[in-house]
């Protein structure tokens, strides 16, 4: 008896152990899980957190409204993996993720396009579907059949920024500016932008440049670059800075030498520029009038949902990463509703036939939602973005725009 | 003439930004030049000491909130007057508790003891520029006071044809620059102490038998020079965006001052920064901005092939 009476709370135990197995398994077949490979530690860490906000919030209001239909209402779930900050730490947080694949329909990630180039390496292999914000052009450039990018590439956003930008100025001023001066640090990324348009890009859109100012970060002064806008007069300027330090400095100077708070029009690249640390470190006084070439940006197309998703997100304001991590996920749940499937070709192949001008697509610049033969993003528009008044809207393209461009008359 | 103006203008505009931004360079020169020149040390750690300057100022400005309710011009000069005690302070200590201990092992020769504390000045800007990065992030940061976008608008021509700009931060930084070296100055060469810290650079062994405790005169020595880049720091904060790793930005330029100006010539390292911030302005004028770094160091190996002992450095052999 006493043997007995030894023995079975071990028994107990091990029963107990079994139906939570049982329940474990039960609750894994009916949970689809998203991936989502993003930095989350590291320099990149913020942006990471923000795309991790935007996916978070795709999945509540999935499950809120049924989860998967066509597939019984199954409910999603996250799995985030950390990119790290290097190509070889997003390439083993892809390893890792194809190794316990168990339940992992489709990813989203990973901010930088290296770090997306090294993670589709390894997704596609496994024929996991992966959808990304990144917009380097190599992504979709390798024949790989398992990715698709929802924003214009880096080359089309380049050669159609610059005529998006003439065209907004023309309908905000009524004259279409003929002169513009370049201010770009010696970076690849600034380069590769800067210099199509240098070599005659400018000169066929109609505008002269007339200074074009490289200079290698750190900046000490940027008085020299500054009184050069002075001397030429340029209708607009280009400014092309990755290191918020030196934009600092240019702006604080075009402030100084009475050009700033879109006196001088100032375009420049990247949604850097609209970040509340950016808000933080530089103040809006010299952020008013600076308008910012992006991919994606919150839009009209989404004016009910934003305040819900900014209250919930705990953000200021939202941005491309928070938004467009929203679009993935709603794309990949759109994908599955078409699939009626969470078989990965199937899942792909309704990825790669999307073509929508709704859902989804409401997530996203442009008028419809659909992805060519290599998986590059159809119907994409270049998003203008301005600072007024101390927060970045979008003032282009017009028909998803929330606020009316900002240009001076003269 | 109305074509000459704009290039007048800009000359002007340039020899003006050059000769503020290089006395804000000689005050940090000075501070290096200051350590050199009479402990004989080469400091690794001074774009760290620069780095905490500046988070000094923000400190002050920010985290006490004396920007808002003193207004930012009385709270940067309080942090300015007192980056220079607190880190006087600090550097008393550092010296007493790391530096002095090494270089005072028994049987250490001066050379050996100069190694070892060049060693561990690496060590101390390593701990201070990881520790910043533990406690103030990697987000860079600034002051964001009004001064960093205004200027004083000259108009030397009279008519209003030709401006010339002076950004009223870099103008405060110039003006705490002179002040702060003409001050060390008067103290090295008008003072007492001045002479005994004198006396302990040119031979330390002769005046250790005249009394003077070395060791104390080093001690100052590295506390004062602490407090002059702090207080470079505060006054670089005041328009320039900084994260924990901002020091790397301008250690090059202190060394190519402090070597231009003369190795060991205090005063000399003031004048080496004014002339590398009059080379690196100056040069945009006729070279394209990206080369404005490498101007600096093609003028300043051009001097050291005419002048091996600096503009202002003497070519005798210390005892």
């Amino acid at each position: 008896m006493n043997r007995i009476g030894r023995k079975s709370p071990l028994l107990l135990v091990s029963a107990l152990a079994c139906l939570m197995g049982m329940g474990a398994a039960a609750q894994a077949a009916d949970d689809l899980k998203i991936a989502l490979i993003a930095p989350v530690s590291g320099p990149m860490a913020r942006q990471g957190d923000l795309m991790r906000k935007g996916a978070e919030l795709a999945i509540q209001d999935i499950n809120a409204a049924g989860g998967i239909k066509a597939l019984g209402g199954a409910k999603l779930s996250l799995l985030v993996e950390d990119a790290g900050d290097k190509v070889e730490t997003a390439k083993n947080a892809a390893q890792r993720l194809v190794a316990n694949r168990q339940g992992v329909v489709a990813g989203t990630g990973s901010w930088s396009s290296s770090l997306t180039l090294a993670v589709t390496e390894v997704t596609e292999r496994a024929a996991l579907p992966w959808v990304t914000l990144s917009y380097a052009d190599q992504i979709t450039d390798r024949g790989f059949k398992y990715v698709v990018q929802t924003v214009p590439v880096a080359s089309q956003l380049a050669l159609n920024a610059m005529p998006t930008v003439l065209e907004m100025a023309q309908t905000a001023s009524g004259k279409k500016p003929t002169k513009v001066a370049i201010i770009s640090d010696s970076t690849a990324a600034s380069q590769a932008f800067v210099q199509p348009l240098r070599d005659g890009g400018f000169q066929k859109l109609g505008v002269q440049v007339v200074a074009d100012e490289v200079f290698t970060p750190p900046l000490n002064d940027a008085t020299s670059m500054v009184q050069k806008l002075r001397a030429t007069r340029p209708d607009f300027l280009l400014f092309y800075s990755t290191g918020f330090p030196d934009a600092k400095l240019v702006l604080n100077k075009m402030n100084e030498f009475g050009l700033g708070k879109g006196k001088l029009p100032t375009v420049t690249v990247g949604v850097q520029f609209a970040s509340p640390e950016m808000l933080k470190a530089v103040g809006p006084e010299l952020l008013e009038g600076l308008i910012l070439v992006a991919p994606n940006w919150p839009s009209k197309t989404q004016e009910a949902a934003l305040p819900s998703l900014t209250s919930r997100s705990g953000e200021p304001w939202l941005g491309q990463d928070t938004i467009s991590t929203y679009g993935d996920v709603m794309l990949i749940k759109d994908a599955l509703e078409r699939a009626g499937s969470a078989d990965g070709d199937k899942v792909m192949q309704a990825l790669r036939t999307t073509d929508r001008k709704d859902g989804p697509a409401d997530f996203y610049l442009g008028d419809r939602l659909a992805f060519d033969d290599k998986g590059r993003r159809v119907g994409g528009a270049v998003g203008l973005i301005q600072w007024q008044s101390g927060l970045p809207y979008l003032i282009w393209p017009k028909e998803d725009a929330v606020k009316t461009p900002l240009w001076p008359k003269s | 003439m109305t074509d000459m103006l704009p290039g007048l203008e800009t000359v002007l505009q340039t020899l003006a930004t050059g000769l503020l931004v290089g006395c804000t360079y000689g005050l940090m020169c000075v501070a290096l030049g200051l350590i050199f020149g009479i402990m004989r040390l080469i400091n690794f750690a001074q774009g760290d000491f620069l780095m905490l300057g500046m988070y000094f100022a923000l400190a002050i400005l920010s985290g006490l909130g004396l920007g808002t309710s003193i207004g930012s011009l009385p709270a940067l000069l309080l942090a300015a007057l007192a980056s220079i005690p607190a880190f006087f302070l600090l550097g008393w200590v550092l010296h007493s508790l790391l530096l002095a201990r090494i270089a005072q092992r028994r049987g250490a020769t001066e050379g050996e003891a100069h190694q070892t504390q060049l060693i561990m000045t690496l060590g101390i800007s390593l701990v201070l520029s990881n520790g910043a990065l533990m406690a103030f992030g990697s987000t860079p940061v600034s002051l964001n006071t009004p001064l960093a976008s205004q200027a004083f608008v000259l108009d030397p021509l009279g008519g209003g044809d030709v401006l010339v700009f002076l950004n009223e931060a870099r103008v405060l930084a110039a003006v705490a620059a002179l002040i702060a070296a003409g001050g060390l100055y008067a103290l090295l060469h008008r003072t007492d102490l001045g002479r005994r810290l004198r006396a302990s650079a040119d031979n330390p062994l002769a005046a250790t038998y005249m009394g003077i405790d070395v060791v104390w005169s080093y001690r100052v020595t590295f506390g004062l020079g602490f407090g002059l880049t702090a207080l470079a720091g505060v006054m670089v904060a005041t328009y320039y965006p900084f994260q924990p790793y901002v020091g790397l930005d301008f250690v090059i330029v202190m060394y190519a001052g402090v070597v231009l100006g003369g190795l060991g010539s205090v005063m000399g390292s003031f004048w080496g920064g004014v002339i590398i911030g009059l080379v690196q302005q100056l040069s945009t004028l006729v070279l394209p901005l990206q080369l404005q770094g490498t101007t600096v160091f093609v003028v300043f190996l051009l001097i050291l092939l005419i002048r091996p002992q600096g503009l202002f450095g003497r070519s005798v052999e210390r005892a």
